[in-house]
């Protein structure tokens, strides 16, 4: 339940943020009415306006929800695959200290490559098809997610596990009831990065070649030079990934009702 | 109650020469130093010392979470070496699972060994009730106040029927109210289950109210000082005055360890 003052915080802080919202776009309007970059950039409201007319007019080949729609379908199967993988590489590294021995080498030369890197390397393994951008998208769900899963499993607090003992709890029931649920809290935030970076990401991808999905929409724009849809385009990820990054905290809290976070 | 073969008793829990040293960076440092107790059966005793002086390090290798440098702990004869569920520890900084409820807190240990769901409920039931939480069984544990999440801890351990039970400064983070009730409590607690327990505090108002015996410890490198038997009749009153005499006596000793 949420009493008045709760409340009456959280319409401040929206007013807040309407306020720079609204200031930046005032900026930017009165920039481009004038500066120069008027002649290159559309004001706010037309590209608003595009933004709203994308859902409707399709671009190239889609709509905006058809685009949209593309990347999640890029996005979403390599994530899940690279989450599940790197939560059960990261656990198995953070308390099997062999695993870890034996791991960590591999994993520490491939966690400072950034995934786009991999774009001419994953054409040659997979094809120009859609294989080579789910690898992509996997590696970068992948790598965050076993780094947190990683301090999850290490930070366990030594006296919970000496209490698990000391109720009779063998090393397999110390292992699901304490190491598993005591990681919950780190393995969310390494999904929560990966997400974002994999959302990051599918734009990359869909540069390898691709003829729809929210990355298409920039790099088509830039065949056209149409800075207006590039921004239609860059409008459409960040709403989705905000949409997404909220999900995933609405799914957090409710998995672990214990211990939300705070960010 | 066991016998040797000299049909002497054993004493339920039984350290010998016990000795532990930390070294660090800084150089060694002996905390305790020859120690030797024993607790009979049913006992309440309790570990009294200073602050700092070796009681949680003490409890610790009774119950089998440390080991000591030297020496040797028994429990019913035998040699104690890692934590068991015969003897049941009450933490200091509590360790509750924040993840679990209430009652997933109080059922762990009876769920680890694979005890029947209908034994667990029911045994769960009587704990939670004993220690005064029924209406709380499903909340998690940050939702509940200090007082609270101490009791879920003495219900815990409680509730795994231990042999001994180890109770290491469980009220020291409560305020001075909330304290007086829950030694209210567990007096009570100690009369209705009957259990073999050392508790550890620094308060000797707390030590004289719950204790059969009290075990006086000296600053570090802590040894046993000198014992009280205490036979005032339960439930006490802290301001009776054999109580007040007891109390200034020991606080007297103490005061001449320091
Ligand atoms: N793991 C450890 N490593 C080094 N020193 C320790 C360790 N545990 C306890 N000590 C030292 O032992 C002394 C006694 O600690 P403790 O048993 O916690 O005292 P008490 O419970 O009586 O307050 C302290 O001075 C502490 O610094
Ligand atoms: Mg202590």
């Amino acid at each position: 339940m949420m009493d008045t003052k709760k409340l009456k915080q959280l319409a401040k802080d929206s007013v807040y943020g309407l306020i720079s919202v609204c200031v930046f776009l005032c900026i930017w309007a009165f920039g481009v009415r004038t500066s120069d970059i008027g002649i290159v950039m559309p004001g706010p409201g037309k590209v608003i306006y595009e933004f709203i007319q994308s859902f409707f007019v399709p671009i190239g080949k889609y709509t905006m929800p058809g685009h949209i729609l593309w990347s999640l379908y890029r996005v979403l199967p390599a994530y899940i695959v690279g989450s599940v993988l790197g939560i059960v590489i990261g656990i198995a590294m953070g308390w099997f200290r062999y695993v870890n021995s034996f791991l960590r080498p591999l994993y520490e030369m491939i966690r400072p490559i950034p995934p786009i890197a991999w774009i001419p390397i994953s054409i040659v393994w997979f094809g120009i098809g859609e294989g080579s951008k789910w690898f992509i998208i996997f590696l970068a769900a992948f790598v965050p997610v076993v780094l947190n899963s990683i301090s999850g499993a290490k930070s366990v607090d030594p006296l919970l596990l000496k209490c698990g003992e000391m109720l009779g709890a063998d090393k397999k029931y110390i292992f699901r009831t304490i190491v598993l649920p005591y990681s919950v809290p780190y393995i969310f935030s390494g999904l929560q990065v990966a997400l974002s970076a994999s959302w990051a990401t599918v734009v990359a991808a869909e540069m390898i070649r691709s003829s729809e999905g929210v990355g298409w929409i920039i790099i088509s724009s830039m065949d056209t030079n149409n800075v207006t849809q590039s921004l239609v385009g860059i409008v459409g990820i960040g709403i989705v990934g905000f949409i997404l990054a909220v999900m995933m905290r609405e799914l957090e809290g409710r998995l672990c009702r214990w211990t939300v976070r705070e960010n | 109650m066991q016998m040797d073969s000299k049909g002497k008793l054993i004493p339920v829990i039984e350290g010998r020469k016990i000795c532990k040293r930390f070294s660090s960076k800084r150089g060694e440092k002996t905390v305790l130093e020859d120690i030797d107790l024993s607790v009979s059966e049913n006992e309440f005793v309790v570990l009294f010392g200073p602050g700092q002086c070796g009681k949680t390090t003490l409890m610790n290798i009774l119950s089998g979470l440390d080991v000591p440098t030297s020496g040797t702990v028994y429990c019913d004869g035998e040699i104690v070496q890692r934590p068991a569920p015969e003897r049941g520890v009450v933490f200091q900084a509590m360790a509750l699972f924040p993840w679990l409820t209430v009652r997933g807190n109080v059922a762990y240990g009876l769920k680890a060994r694979g005890v029947p769901r209908d034994e667990w409920m029911e045994r769960s039931d009587y704990f939670i009730k004993l220690v005064g939480l029924e209406g709380f069984e499903d909340a998690y544990i940050n939702r509940l106040s200090g007082g609270m999440k101490q009791r879920v801890g003495i219900a815990r351990a409680y509730c795994n029927d231990p042999k001994v039970l180890f109770m290491d400064e469980p009220f020291s983070a409560l305020d001075a109210q909330t304290r007086y009730m829950m030694q209210d409590e567990i007096a009570r607690i100690w009369e209705t289950e009957k259990k073999t327990v050392v508790f550890v505090t620094n308060n000797i108002e707390e030590a004289v109210f719950l204790a059969d015996r009290i075990i006086l410890l000296t600053n570090c490198p802590s040894h046993v000082k000198k014992e009280y038997r205490i036979d005032l009749p339960r439930p006490r009153d802290y301001t009776s005055r054999d109580f007040l005499l007891l109390r200034d006596e020991i606080t007297k000793q103490m005061d001449s360890t320091l």
